[in-house]
């Protein structure tokens, strides 16, 4: 088990970068501040010993799986949530530009490009992270990538292609 | 103007990386409100202390409705028992 130290070092160094991954996919701070409480309580009800690392893709695991969970039990309202898209409404207060345009994914599609390209993960990590199975993760991930890349032409930010 | 292909081109596929890497750095539009360590601590210290009076608690919790069902019983048994025996002594109460 960890001790309070290493607890709360753990925490400094990663509660953040946790919160920035489910803010993102979520696209909400409430459930994103939620999942990521969650997530680190799980963790230490949970004997662990690993290193740092390890207990990374551990914390990493268990919100992708509160972030299953939540998205699942919304898939019920999703009717009443493509309604509000369409009036072009956004679950949040107006984000930049870049936000917005990865708020238009699915919630899957958004964690599987965030875990692949930010979090740098492997297929294997991202499939643990988000209960797929392994094979699918790189079929799934192509397509979150086509889809951005439509979303991209469409919105004209082939700039960036540049970095401009 | 969606593509049907799933599969990126080399300059489709840096143009998809670019936009990630500026998704990373973008500026939040909400702060987090997650409680500091020391109250994630404690909070988890004492959720597990829940849980360990809770597995002390089981058996117990468990026996409960046994005990009861078991005191019904007894006094059913005694009841069934003393009530002839209770009868025998009405007339002579009585009389």
């Amino acid at each position: 088990m960890l001790t309070e130290h290493a607890f709360g070092e753990f925490y400094q160094r990663h509660a953040r970068s946790l919160w920035t991954y489910v803010y993102r996919v979520t696209t909400d701070g409430a459930d994103a501040d939620d999942i990521v409480q969650e997530a680190f309580l799980r963790l230490f009800q949970t004997d662990v010993p690993a290193d740092d690392e390890t207990l990374r893709r551990y914390v990493f695991r268990i919100a992708g799986n509160l972030i299953a969970d939540r998205w699942r039990r919304k898939a019920r309202d999703e009717r009443h949530a493509q309604e509000a898209t369409a009036d072009g409404s956004q679950p949040q207060a107006p984000d930049i530009d870049v936000a917005r345009i990865f708020s238009e994914l699915k919630p899957r599609e958004r964690a599987l490009l965030w875990l692949a390209y930010v979090e740098g993960g492997t297929h294997a990590d991202i499939a643990e992270s988000l209960r797929l199975a392994r094979g699918s993760v790189k079929v799934l991930l192509s397509r979150a990538r086509a889809r951005l890349r439509d979303l991209l032409m469409t919105r004209g930010i082939e700039r960036l292609k540049n970095g401009g | 103007m969606a593509d049907s292909r799933t599969d990126l081109t080399g300059v489709e596929e840096r143009v998809v990386a670019a936009f990630m890497d500026r998704l990373r750095t973008a500026p939040l539009s909400v702060s987090p409100r997650i409680p500091s360590a020391d109250v994630l601590w404690l909070k988890s210290r004492l959720i597990r202390q829940w849980e360990a009076q809770r597995q002390v608690r089981r058996p117990l919790d468990l026996m409960e409705p046994l005990e009861l069902a078991a005191g019904v019983m007894a006094a059913g048994l005694l009841l069934a028992w003393s009530v002839p025996s209770a009868f025998a002594w009405i007339p002579r109460l009585i009389f």
